[in-house]
């Protein structure tokens, strides 16, 4: 920081939707050699914040220099021109072309239109080599793991020559170990004199990577601190919210631990969930650990009829039950919170009432009310503690809202057995925590809460037992007081 | 919700606050905000099929008398009620261009049933033949997974060669007068289509917002994997949307075969062209998940208005067509704009 120049520089910026003042007059600025954080719950401005630097928004006022020079980025383009790469949230790759066609695409070389495939070859394998990207570099990146997908995002984020890298929520899909190594990357790229503008909602790696940290809140600057001026993960959080939050990660444990609820035996689905076997109790949450493509998604889809299983009994309640399909399970009394959230929990156009509502409509002989509709919908989100306008899109709301959302629609049916998957996956420390509180409700209110989870700390803390997959089976099985998080790495990627 | 557990504050004292919109009750009976914009939008059709009576009523006064204009919007019946059907089609995010051939199929039906049947007995049987065509589409398109596109695009032929097959190569002729003012005639001065087509739209909108069938269609339009996973029955309600699509094709056909005292066994292409064209410029989207009954209706009537106003001023026909294409694409595009300024 004892350049004078900052590489990023935006001063003053504010921009305001209809109702909303996403951004008030927000400085910041991020050096060459830094890897710099923006931090803030959703819906605090960062996602417009990194929109009007790449040139998706146009800011109402203030200005966006990059070396010292104003900028005004009409689209993506121009901001790129001036060297700034953006590695976005969701990944933006053809998923059906290969690691050299997506580096390449839009720059290809060619001759008469003829592409020049050699010449693409080896610039691709020269970007992926500097990020030691060990796969196949010719089969659609649809078939490569979404760490891999992402080193190749960033080789063709570096291969334009940026010298500001904007990184959304990179390790937001993956473990632990992959993270490392992309923090690795990440610490090389800043050695090479790189701005690195990191978001993330993890906070134990923003400690670890950052070298300045910018909060914002409600669309406003809290402030820039440097690293070693951050005493700790409450230190961040207080900046955050605005208060001290004491009950981040809710944990505590089950009460009472009840009567057995779900029994799953030798569920098997070819190739993904090998011979599982898994019984839940009333009164606890149990933690389901592994790495991803471990087999953990496929088993809970197939427990509720999601996908078809080859063999495999569920009991409940001690009874044997059929379950062909979702219907079935929802009929039992089993929920499922999928993971992706778009693309298979949230029908985007639809109003947040209708998707609240979704699972059974308040209706009489197959008329809907739709008065009654949006009573049951506030009804349902009000121990959510949220504020939403229950008649717009959920498409306009964020991430974390939308996962209220999708609980709401969930508690709404009263099931007995919750899977919760990958819960809190982006998702802000506050309503991190407010929905570690509804799990443990659920739990003392007598059901029966499997959460799969990728985020292990969250995983120690709430689990009142921890199952850990691998490869398609459960490997381990561990009381609260024999796990940590050595012992549950170790079973999940031992070979 | 019986889970009391759950409204219980937690320690950091959670508050209730469900904004709904501001100087609206917080649970009011409609939902005004979306009553307006879709108004807004179909305002829009309604001000350009205003604006081209009035313009054509200047340039041809006799374009103004009300037989004239009733006249238009016969014209109008019989492509917007395909076009309510195939709304119900696209929301689910599928498409039917099988709707012109069942049209064909149901029209020459209709003529025969007309000369051994009654007349309503004839109606309901052109009504069920053009449901069981449909019912085809949808049972094809969801036990086997295939896209709708290609699948009526199958059953577009087979049922254009039915309606050959079925008709003997030639067009069925006298169809009793008895038939011809079932369906032909009028009520109070308004001819039954229009009526027909009227009725259909009110019903159709209202199923759309208030019923479970219109909320589920929308829902397996906008995300078929989320509408699985909430447990609604995808496959049982995609298919009776192709059965609702292809009803609606049998009374257009009925109607056709009653106006014309003839059934042609070669009709229907223009037909569903025109239909998916209505359903567009109504604000429906071909990806599925939003879609306006009114506006299939408005979209309907524009286009017929267009053609009876270029009719009126001698335009010949094959300018026509070049013109109601220009006017589709034009309307699109005014769409899009105005929904860019919006968002």
């Amino acid at each position: 920081m004892t350049d004078p120049v900052a590489a990023l520089e935006v001063r003053d910026l504010t921009k305001t939707f209809p109702g909303v003042n996403a951004l008030v007059g927000v400085s910041f600025a991020a050096y060459p050699n830094e890897v710099h954080t923006l931090l803030g719950e959703n819906g605090a401005g960062k996602s417009t914040l990194l929109k009007t630097v790449f040139g998706v928004q146009r800011p109402d006022s203030g200005e966006i220099r990059v070396d010292g020079i104003v900028h005004s980025f009409a689209r993506p383009s121009d901001a790129m021109k001036t060297g700034i790469a953006m590695v976005h949230q969701e990944l933006s790759l053809v998923p059906q072309m290969t690691a050299i066609q997506n580096l390449v695409l839009g720059r290809e070389k060619s001759r008469s239109g003829v592409i020049d495939w050699k010449e693409a070859r080896r610039r691709a394998r020269a970007a992926l080599a500097q990020l030691r990207f060990d796969a196949p570099i010719d089969v659609p990146v649809a078939r490569l793991s979404v760490a891999q997908q992402q080193i190749v995002e960033l080789a063709r984020a570096l291969s334009t020559d940026a010298r500001i890298i904007i990184m959304d929520e990179p390790t937001a899909s993956l473990t632990t170990a992959e993270s490392e190594r992309l923090f690795t990357i990440i610490r090389e790229l800043r050695a090479a004199g790189k701005a690195i503008i990191y978001v993330s909602h993890r906070l134990k790696e923003v400690l670890e990577l950052s070298d300045r940290v910018t909060v914002l809140r409600d669309g406003q600057l809290v402030g820039t601190r440097l690293r070693s001026d951050i005493n700790g993960e409450q230190d961040l959080v207080q900046m955050m919210v605005g208060r001290d939050l004491a009950a981040i990660g809710v944990g505590g444990s089950a009460t009472v631990v009840g009567t057995e609820l779900l029994r799953v035996e030798n569920l098997t689905v070819p190739g993904v969930v090998n011979d599982v076997s898994l019984t839940l109790h009333r009164g606890e949450i149990v933690g389901m650990a592994g790495m991803v493509g471990a087999g953990r998604t496929e088993f809970a889809r197939a427990v509720i009829g999601a996908d078809r299983a080859s063999s495999g009994t569920i009991y409940l309640d001690g009874k044997k039950v059929t379950i062909k399909r979702p219907r079935d399970a929802i009929a039992h009394g089993i929920a499922l919170l999928t993971e992706d959230r778009k693309h298979q929990s949230l029908a985007l156009d639809m109003t947040t009432a209708s998707n609240v509502t979704l699972m059974a409509p308040p209706a009489r002989v197959g008329i809907l009310n739709r008065r009654r509709q949006r009573i049951d919908a506030t009804d349902a989100l009000k121990p959510l503690n949220t504020k939403m306008q229950i008649d717009r899109p959920v498409r306009t709301l964020s991430g974390g809202n939308q996962q209220k959302v999708v609980l709401a629609r969930w508690l709404r049916t009263d099931s007995d057995v919750y899977i919760f998957d990958e819960p809190t996956r982006g998702i802000d420390v506050g309503a991190k925590g407010e929905i570690h509180a509804i799990m443990r409700r659920l739990a003392d209110s007598g059901k029966a809460v499997l959460m799969i989870s990728s985020d292990l700390p969250e995983v120690l803390a709430m689990s009142d037992r921890i199952v850990v997959m691998r490869r398609g089976r459960i490997v381990a099985e561990l009381g609260r007081s024999e796990a940590n998080e050595e012992v549950v790495v170790h079973h999940a990627a031992a070979e | 919700m019986k889970n009391s557990t759950l409204t219980a504050p937690t320690e950091r004292g959670m508050t209730a606050e469900v904004v709904t919109e501001p100087g609206v009750r917080s649970v009011s009976k409609f939902d005004i905000r979306g009553f307006a914009g879709r108004a807004a939008r179909q305002g829009g059709l309604l001000v350009v099929i205003v604006v081209m009576v009035i313009g054509f009523g200047i340039a041809r006064p006799f374009f103004l008398d009300s037989s004239n204009l009733m006249n238009v919007l016969l014209q109008s019946a019989v492509v917007g009620i395909l076009a309510l059907g195939q709304t119900y089609v696209l929301i689910t995010g599928g498409i039917d261009l099988s709707i012109g051939s069942t049209v064909a199929v149901t029209a020459v039906c209709a003529g025969l049933f007309s000369h051994s049947m009654p007349a309503i007995a004839a109606i309901v049987g052109a009504l069920v033949i053009g449901a069981i065509c449909g019912l085809v589409n949808g049972l094809l398109i969801t036990v086997t997974n295939i896209t709708p596109f290609i699948i009526t695009l199958g059953t577009m032929s087979i049922y254009a060669g039915l309606a050959l097959i079925i008709a003997g190569g030639q067009a069925v002729y006298g169809i009793p007068v008895g038939f011809e003012n079932a369906l032909a005639g009028g009520v109070a001065g308004i001819p039954i289509p229009v009526v027909l087509f009227v009725v259909l739209t009110i019903v159709s909108a209202l199923v759309l917002k208030y019923t479970l069938f219109g909320e589920y269609l929308v829902a397996i339009g906008g995300n078929s994997e989320v509408a699985r996973l909430a447990g609604i029955r995808v496959g049982q309600h995609t298919a009776t949307a192709y059965v609702v699509a292809g009803a609606s094709a049998g009374l257009a056909g009925a109607i056709l075969t009653a106006r014309l005292g003839a059934a042609d066994p070669t009709l229907g292409g223009d037909l569903l062209l025109t239909a998916i064209a209505a359903t567009v410029m109504g604000g429906t989207k071909l990806a599925g998940g939003d879609g306006s009954m009114v506006g299939a209706a408005f979209g309907a009537v524009l286009i017929a208005t267009l053609t009876a106003g270029l009719t009126s001023l001698n335009v010949q026909a094959f300018y026509q067509q070049v013109a109601v294409g220009g006017v589709i694409i034009l309307a699109l595009l005014v769409d899009q704009a105005a929904r860019a300024r919006k968002s």
